[in-house]
């Protein structure tokens, strides 16, 4: 959506996050701020990953509790992806004081989600279902939960949510679309409140095949580790997850006496026609303008919250467009087109592994005054790129930009900037079983 | 008229294109549609001999000459073939052909529920049955492969969304655009969807036991269930001002889109059909069009008991006693149900009743179900005025809705 000065203000006022580090706010900052990932080994059961050092980790949120959100009984009739959503949806209404089912400004609630593949296991086992036992065999249960959409339908009915409901399929940029998109629903007055959910999944099946497109780093290759921007970097870790927004008007928040967490200043995106289907283009030209545009309206940022995570060829290509920005936009209120100084470059993926929800997550912590940690596995500037990601220490960005390069040949951005006061932590998400 | 439109351009439909199972191409689908028969068979190519059913409208080889139009047509999946394959028939038609199109005020906007899963079903049958399969065939399974393709052959450098909401995903993506080029975030926007037949989707309906097992038939009172389609149905859509500055021809205008949520089943509707209402006045608010200004609705008519009966309550809550007036027809009963891509191929159904001046007929025998009080458009076309209004309705698992306002565009 382009910021149209005749629409209303849009703040986030509620998050929520489950990923591998943990529940909620406090282990997702915790975990960002000393730069700690959570690896685990990913099972192979399937044997499809590379033949003898194929990548063996991922970010995996599977394991965590999430009894306090979501009961025993609805768990059961939920994907992962659903669960990690309602999960976060949760904690992010409870972190905006909304309670799940109520309308504000007696407007419906809006739902805009962004998944990658969808709820993977279901179409495995549904799959399997069908190779072993023949088309008959098919559950219905898990072909209700084999659509894309499941996640945002689920947190629909606990949020009884009557407004747009969409899902945004668009690989890496979908969180960033998924936000536009919910920053518009609210300012165009449809919806009182929209919830913005970023939920991706891992299973042993989809790491293979990432691991066989060579798309993930792997330990014959010079170590299994997520290295945004550096010259050894072979490839990311997938992560799974749940990051969840609260995002309304700026004067409906006012109304609500709620604390505002960011404010949403504008978004772009832009697409490289020249792209492969299974990677990212080579030319930052493709993208850059609708970089640019963006910036010229929503102003300087402070830092960037990179998409990097590692892979060689995607990491390339977001250094290179955020070269080419810097290097020939004039400086505010200047006239000459001189180069400048490339902000901080967050990489939170190296912490939170490749998945939608990471960036989101890390740019809300970021504004509300979350340390911002150093970058795990960064240790050698490429000298093609010339970039040095967020080394740690102190940051405290009143706005930054959120970069999201996808697969495919997509890009999108978003500008957000901090709330005036200082970053409170919420008290703990307070559960309420279904 | 009531509230006054949505601020922004005005957006008209330049060109359209279609994929079904009457074959490639938007006049295939209208000599179908006006000839009032279904293209539902058992399908040659999808073996269905081990489902609980065996019809499904699937569409035929393509035409000589295609594939050798299409840069790597080889390695699309057969969902992003019928999305390639319709947004160049919708870009000819709209006299965007070639570099014209090539730009950053062009974007694309894709619904679908599927997208490669057909090609992951054969990957995941060799990786069972030998424990080998080729990666290659899961280069198109992820959901934004067809919008993406489609974005690479028009060369599309503004904004590329792919959304997937089940049934509503298609009438989502053109409403996405809609708002994109009243917004002025792009000047052009290729939208639309396609999906593929695939096991997944075909056990999984039958597993729910809403697919009949004869030919669909929504809104009459023997109906069983829904027949699954594939195919593909893009819309060019562009501003006003820059379809005249460009001399190109409109063949309707997208007035207005809403989108709601039933949040009360994963599949089966709200039974008061309480969202899908609510679907239909965002998008005639949106339009800024009065419900007694609509002419013509193309129902979203699975043809399933439960689906059809909500989808009549909904219509009857918003228009009223003239509910029974309205001319109701179902493309579905035609090609079948496009599932993600449904709403987008009804749309440009509903282009092209618009720009003939008739509501096609919904094929099959007898009027439609009493107890519903739907006036169906049965036994032949049904005459619209040059200017109708006419909505377009979409509904999917989860609860998803979405509603298309369009209007003719005077001859």
């Amino acid at each position: 959506m382009s910021p149209s000065s005749s629409r209303p203000a849009v703040v986030v006022t509620g998050f929520g996050a489950v990923n591998a580090v943990g529940c909620g706010r406090e282990p997702t900052a915790a975990a960002l701020a000393s730069g700690t990932p959570a690896w685990s080994e990913v099972e192979r059961p399937a044997g499809y990953h590379r033949r003898g050092g194929g990548a063996r980790l991922a970010g995996l949120a599977a394991g965590h509790d999430l009894s306090a959100w979501v009961s025993a009984g609805a768990a059961r009739r939920m994907s992962l992806g659903s669960k990690l959503a309602v999960a976060a949806a949760r904690m992010a209404l409870a972190d905006a004081g909304i309670v799940a089912g109520a309308e504000v400004g007696g407007k419906p609630t809006a739902m805009v989600f962004s998944n990658a593949f969808g709820p993977s296991m279901i179409t495995e086992k549904i799959l399997t279902q069908i190779e072993s036992e023949g088309p008959l065999a098919v559950s219905p249960a898990l072909f209700t939960e084999s659509v894309a959409n499941a996640p945002a339908a689920q947190v629909a009915i606990v949020c009884r949510a009557l407004g747009a409901n969409v899902t945004v399929t668009q690989r890496e940029a979908g969180a960033l679309i998924a936000l536009a998109r919910a920053a518009g629903e609210v300012a165009r007055g449809r919806a009182g409140y929209a919830l913005v959910v970023a939920v991706d999944e891992v299973t042993p099946l989809l790491h293979a095949v990432f691991d066989r497109f060579g798309a993930l780093s792997r330990p014959d290759a010079g170590g299994e580790e997520a290295r945004p921007f550096d010259r050894r970097r072979n490839g990311f870790i997938l992560g799974e997850g749940a990051s969840a927004l609260v995002v309304e008007t700026a004067e409906s928040a006012a109304q609500r006496g709620a604390r505002v967490l960011a404010r949403f200043l504008g978004t772009a995106s832009a697409f490289d026609p020249e792209a492969p289907a299974t990677g990212w283009g080579s030319d930052p030209a493709a993208l850059t303008p609708a970089l640019e545009r963006l910036l010229a309206r929503a102003g300087d940022v402070d830092a960037v919250v990179c998409g990097a995570s590692g892979s060689v060829a995607g990491d390339r290509l977001e250094a290179r467009v955020l070269k080419a920005v810097w290097g020939g936009r004039p400086p505010r209120g200047g006239s000459g087109g001189e180069a400048r100084p490339l902000p901080p470059l967050l990489a939170p993926k190296a912490v939170l592994g490749e998945f939608g929800g990471a960036q989101l997550a890390a740019a809300v912590l970021a504004l509300g005054g979350a340390p911002c940690g150093r970058t795990p596995g960064f240790s050698e500037v490429d000298p093609e790129l010339g970039v040095t990601p967020w080394a740690g220490g102190a940051l405290a960005p009143s706005s930054l930009l959120v970069s999201s390069l996808a697969t495919g040949g997509a890009a999108a951005w978003a500008v957000l900037a901090r709330a005036a006061g200082t970053f409170t932590p919420s008290p703990s998400p307070r559960g309420r079983g279904e | 008229m009531k509230d006054g439109p949505a601020p922004g351009h005005r957006v008209v439909v330049t060109g359209i294109g279609a994929v079904s199972g009457w074959g490639w191409g938007a006049d295939e689908l209208w000599r179908g549609l006006a000839g009032g028969a279904a293209a539902i068979g058992v399908p040659a190519r999808f073996d269905t001999r081990r489902h609980r059913t065996r019809l499904a409208a699937e569409v035929p080889p393509s035409p000589n000459g295609l594939a050798a139009s299409v840069p790597g047509w080889r390695r699309l999946s057969r969902a992003d073939r019928f999305a390639v394959a319709a947004a160049m028939e919708a870009c000819r038609q709209a006299g965007l052909e070639g570099d014209d199109a090539r730009g950053f005020d062009l974007g694309v906007f894709f619904g679908g529920s599927t997208a490669g899963m057909a090609e992951c079903e054969r990957f995941f049958h060799g990786l069972t049955e030998r424990r080998r399969a080729r990666i290659s065939l899961l280069v198109s399974h992820p959901l934004n492969a067809p919008g993406d393709a489609v974005a690479r052959l028009v060369g599309a450098r503004g904004p590329v969304q792919s959304l997937s909401s089940a049934c509503a995903s298609g009438a989502l993506a053109i409403g996405a655009a809609l708002d994109a080029l009243r917004d002025g975030d792009v000047a052009m926007a290729v939208a639309g969807g396609a999906d593929s037949l695939c096991h997944l989707t075909f056990a999984g309906f039958n597993s729910l036991r809403i697919v009949d097992a004869e030919h669909c038939r929504p809104f009459r009172r023997q109906r069983q269930g829904l027949n699954l389609g594939e195919g593909a149905g893009v819309l060019v859509l562009e501003t006003l001002e820059h379809a005249r500055r460009r001399g190109a021809r409109p063949l309707a205008e997208l007035l207005g889109a809403g989108a709601s949520c039933d949040a009360h089943h994963m599949t089966a509707p709200h039974p008061q059909g309480a969202g899908a209402a609510l679907a239909l006045r965002s998008a005639l608010g949106d339009a800024g069009v009065a419900a007694g200004d609509v002419g013509f609705v193309n129902a979203h008519g699975t043809g399933t008991p439960q689906n059809d009966a909500a989808e009549w309550r909904a219509i009857e809550q918003v228009f009223g006693e003239r509910a029974r007036r309205i001319p109701v027809t179902a493309t579905k009963g035609a090609v079948g149900h496009l599932l993600g891509s449904s709403g987008a191929i009804e749309a440009v159904a509903t282009v092209q009743c618009l720009a003939a001046g008739a509501a096609h007929a919904a094929p099959g025998d007898g009027g439609a179900d009493e107890d519903l009080g739907v006036d169906l458009v049965v036994g032949g076309a049904r005459p619209l005025a040059p200017d109708c209004v006419a909505v377009s309705t979409s509904f999917g698992f989860g609860g998803a809705n979405a509603v298309l306002v369009l209007r003719g565009w005077p001859r």
